[in-house]
């Protein structure tokens, strides 16, 4: 039956042609506008790393004095201290931790063939390639030791060994970072998150780094942060030196606690030891807070789904709406005109259901085809973006979720507006229809 | 003389029809008033002047790996080499680039920290007295910054003593057209204003403090450095071109990055904006586009279903211009109730987006161009499917089917 519903719908739509093709045109319009703006919004929303984004935590905590206030919702900066990193980083306990900043170094081989780039790279501890699940093709991080000690070592990805020395099994080679000779002692697989969830000072879907430097390095070698830091409050820095015992924040410190228990205990110990740091004339306020916030909170926290991303999704779905409304009208005119068959096929017997069920099955085909055409032209749009906007470039693309979402919502969309016209067709006594003729 | 009543009587009849026309008008009046709003808004701000020759600017980075080499030394000496390039006006090693979105940003205030007293945000760059001839402005008031006021930032205690800010900046803390001479305090360091530039934007042109800007007559030399170099219009490129050859001769040990023209920087500063403006446009085009062949669709088919009825009025002897007349009423109606229910929708929307977005109020003389403009879209697609009409013989009538 349901072929032959779809045979009939194929003639129905090839009897009028016009009207066909401007419903069709109608919803792929529609479908490609509002796919365009939504894949954006999807990709900026999606959970970066769905198997643990609820056991992976930013810390944040409240240094500044009582009254001074922060652009965050709850006055609490974003980054931490130096120090703060450093005595966190020593907290006992068995769970994985990282602090981290952003920088950066010419790299080369200091032969005279290399010749020397600059690449970003991520300062930070050696429990950063577990907890964000990082894969290692060849040896592996850095050891502890060689962590406390600040030895010369590095991790680099696939991509950048192969750039430097045309093959990945590079562990126990030299680069040089400036004029520092580092050992490579692991590899990891290429890892490019779409949004760099795990820091998103310095825009949030910038390419994640290549290049990982133990974040001892900060002090053994001065490695200063190439993304922001920020002051509360007026202290003299002359020197690196200062601004490492200094409260300015540009730190940044990840935790990774498996269980509610973990995380409750975690908390508490954060309470502590802003209580101790208190004595020490730090943390000067009546109440002492602090932020423990999984991935996607910390997205929604950091704004990562733009303003104008939400009010161009927002006014698609309105502009789908018309094109509803549209195929709504042209479907009326269309079906009410094709009210004679339909008394005819009633005469000889087809139930109302069986005429209502045949004319959804004919929307159901429009919106099929007009949501074909959508992704066609959501493709188009998503082309568009990508190169007005470079930064966009890997969040400018359908995944398949969008790409079977777009013919399912044409299809809702379609039905949506077919209910009224099939069911006032399947309505019409068969006796005045006949009549006539 | 409208033939209003009988118009109406024949809409009542058929009056889903009309429904729909009415939705539609009105949710496209909603959206193409807001976003045109929207868009005018982003096209003041991309159209301000920033106060600089974007075009003859360009920056570049050097990134020095060898300790050795004495820095302070070689930014003079880079310095020199790229005012000597024939094409070059001026050139200067900045701690940052103004329209670029990065750099430092603080508050100067009227007493020294920690005292509390007025603060305005705003954003600096340093650099020595070859700054604002290489940025392409001069001071409306007071004197340009000369060698005896740059401090080279080392291990003596020298700090900077005067500054030079925007009209906008010292017009906020000392109030319009004063502030020259003035003390103002950054951190714990009094500055002295010793000049006033009318126009400069900062590096984030885009944000409330956009056009408060100071530049400080100081020489910090790291690793790190950020070049800014004019040329002649029209000599840019070619400049750019050998820039890289250029400062590597000589002194190889080092990576310049990132030459890139100050337009460039600054479109990619507003590349976000950019996106949403044609986004908005290109939204607007299709839904008209959409509307106007939902009138047409649905006037042509209104009007194939009454062939029998207009052939009658025909053949009673309505003129043509009756016929015309009678659907271009018809749809006049409908427009009107959608722009009124539109108008409302608009003003709804208009303060939901306010409400949770940072967008400008929505002007009511937007929606008034809007509604005019779609009142005439709406006629003009109405017009030719009633022409046809006008055209149907009398003599249908008389046919059976």
């Amino acid at each position: 039956m349901f072929t032959h519903y779809i045979d009939l719908a194929w003639r129905s739509l090839r009897q009028t042609p016009m009207v066909t093709f401007l419903m069709i045109l109608a919803i792929a319009i529609g479908i490609g506008v509002t796919m365009t703006t939504l894949s954006v919004y999807h990709m900026m929303s999606m959970d970066p790393i769905p198997q643990k984004s609820n056991r992976l935590f930013a810390v944040q905590m409240q240094t500044m004095d009582e009254g001074e206030t922060w652009q965050t919702e709850d006055n609490i900066p974003y980054q931490l201290t130096y120090p703060d990193a450093i005595n966190l980083q020593a907290l006992p306990g068995d769970f994985a931790r990282a602090a981290m900043i952003r920088s950066g170094f010419s790299v080369h081989l200091n032969t005279p063939s290399s010749k020397p780039f600059i690449e970003n790279a991520r300062v930070t501890g050696r429990d950063f390639f577990s907890m964000f699940d990082l894969t290692f093709i060849h040896g592996g991080a850095w050891t502890e030791a060689q962590s406390r000690s600040a030895a010369p070592v590095v991790v680099i990805d696939e991509e950048m060994a192969q750039q430097l020395f045309g093959k990945t099994d590079v562990v126990g080679e030299s680069l040089f970072l400036g004029e520092r000779r580092q050992e490579i002692v692991g590899v990891t697989q290429k890892w490019r998150p779409t949004i760099k969830f795990y820091d998103l000072n310095n825009g949030s879907f910038g390419k994640a780094e290549r290049l990982f430097v133990p974040f001892s390095h900060v002090k053994a070698y001065d490695v200063d942060t190439w993304g922001n830091t920020n002051a509360w409050k007026f202290e003299e820095t002359r020197d690196f030196n200062d601004k490492m015992n200094s409260e300015m924040v540009w730190i940044q410190f990840w935790v990774q606690l498996d269980t509610p228990a973990q995380r409750q205990a975690y908390g508490d110990m954060l309470m502590a030891y802003m209580q101790a740091q208190q004595k020490l004339g730090r943390f000067n306020r009546e109440e002492l807070s602090y932020g423990l916030q999984d991935v996607n909170a910390w997205m929604n926290y950091n704004d990562v789904i733009s303003e104008d991303n939400k009010i161009l999704v927002g006014l698609s779905f309105m502009f789908l709406a018309v094109c509803v409304a549209n195929i709504l009208g042209l479907l009326l005119a269309k079906f009410m005109r094709r009210a004679a068959d339909v008394g005819v096929r009633r005469a000889l017997g087809a139930s109302k259901r069986q005429v209502f069920y045949q004319h959804l099955v004919e929307v159901g085909l429009l919106g099929l085809l007009g949501g074909s055409l959508g992704v066609l032209f959501a493709q188009l749009g998503l082309l568009g973006v990508r190169q007005s906007y470079d930064y966009y470039e890997s969040l400018a693309n359908m995944d398949w979720v969008m790409l079977l979402s777009a013919p399912a919502i044409a299809i809702s969309a379609c039905i949506l507006a077919g209910l009224y016209p099939a069911w006032l067709v399947c309505r019409t006594t068969p006796a005045t229809h006949l009549k006539v003729q | 003389m409208f033939e209003l009543k009988p118009t109406i009587n024949a809409l009542m009849r058929s009056k889903l029809g009309a429904v729909l026309l009415i939705l539609q008008l009105a949710i496209t009046l909603a959206i193409v008033s807001n976003a045109v709003s929207i868009i005018q808004d982003r096209m003041t701000y991309l159209n301000k002047n920033t106060g600089y020759p974007e075009d003859d600017i360009f920056k570049f980075n050097s990134l020095n790996f060898d300790k050795q080499s004495d820095l302070l030394q070689q930014v003079e000496l880079d310095e020199q080499k790229l005012r000597g390039i024939t094409g070059v006006i001026d050139a200067v090693a900045i701690s940052s680039v103004p329209l670029s979105g990065s750099g430092s940003s603080g508050g100067m205030q009227l007493k020294p920290e920690p005292q509390e007293s007025k603060r305005s945000n705003m954003g600096y760059v340093t650099g020595d007295e070859h700054v604002l001839s290489t940025l392409g402005v001069s001071v409306s008031e007071g004197r340009d910054f000369t060698e005896a006021d740059v401090v080279v930032i080392d291990d003596s205690d020298a700090r900077p003593s005067v500054v030079i800010v925007s009209r906008a900046l010292s017009d906020a803390l000392f109030g319009a057209g004063k502030g020259l001479g003035e003390t103002i305090y950054w951190g714990a360091d009094p500055l002295s204003i010793i000049g006033i530039v009318e126009t400069m934007a900062n590096q984030w042109p885009k944000s409330s403090f956009g056009e408060k800007m100071a530049i400080i007559p100081m020489l910090r030399v790291g690793n790190f450095q950020k070049y800014l170099v004019r040329t002649a219009p029209g000599e840019r490129a070619q400049v750019m071109r050998q820039i890289e050859e250029l400062m590597l001769s000589g002194h190889r040990d080092r990576v310049i990055s990132d030459i890139t023209g100050l337009d460039q920087k600054k479109a990619r500063y507003d590349a976000k904006d950019v996106l949403m403006m044609r986004m908005l446009i290109t939204l607007i085009v299709v839904l008209v586009i959409v509307t106007a062949l939902g009138i047409f669709g649905l006037s042509t088919f209104n009007i194939s279903k009454r062939t029998k009825q207009i052939g009658t009025r025909r053949a009673l002897g309505a003129r043509k211009s009756a016929i015309v007349r009678y659907f271009v009423v018809e749809n006049a109606l409908i427009c009107a109730m959608g722009l009124m229910l539109g108008t409302a929708a608009a003003v709804l929307l208009g303060q939901q987006l306010m409400q949770w977005y940072s967008v400008p109020a929505l002007g009511y003389s937007f929606i008034a161009i809007t509604a005019g403009l779609l009142l005439m879209m709406s006629l003009l697609s109405v017009l030719m499917p009633a022409l046809r009409a006008a055209n149907i013989s009398p003599s249908i009538a008389t046919r059976s089917v």
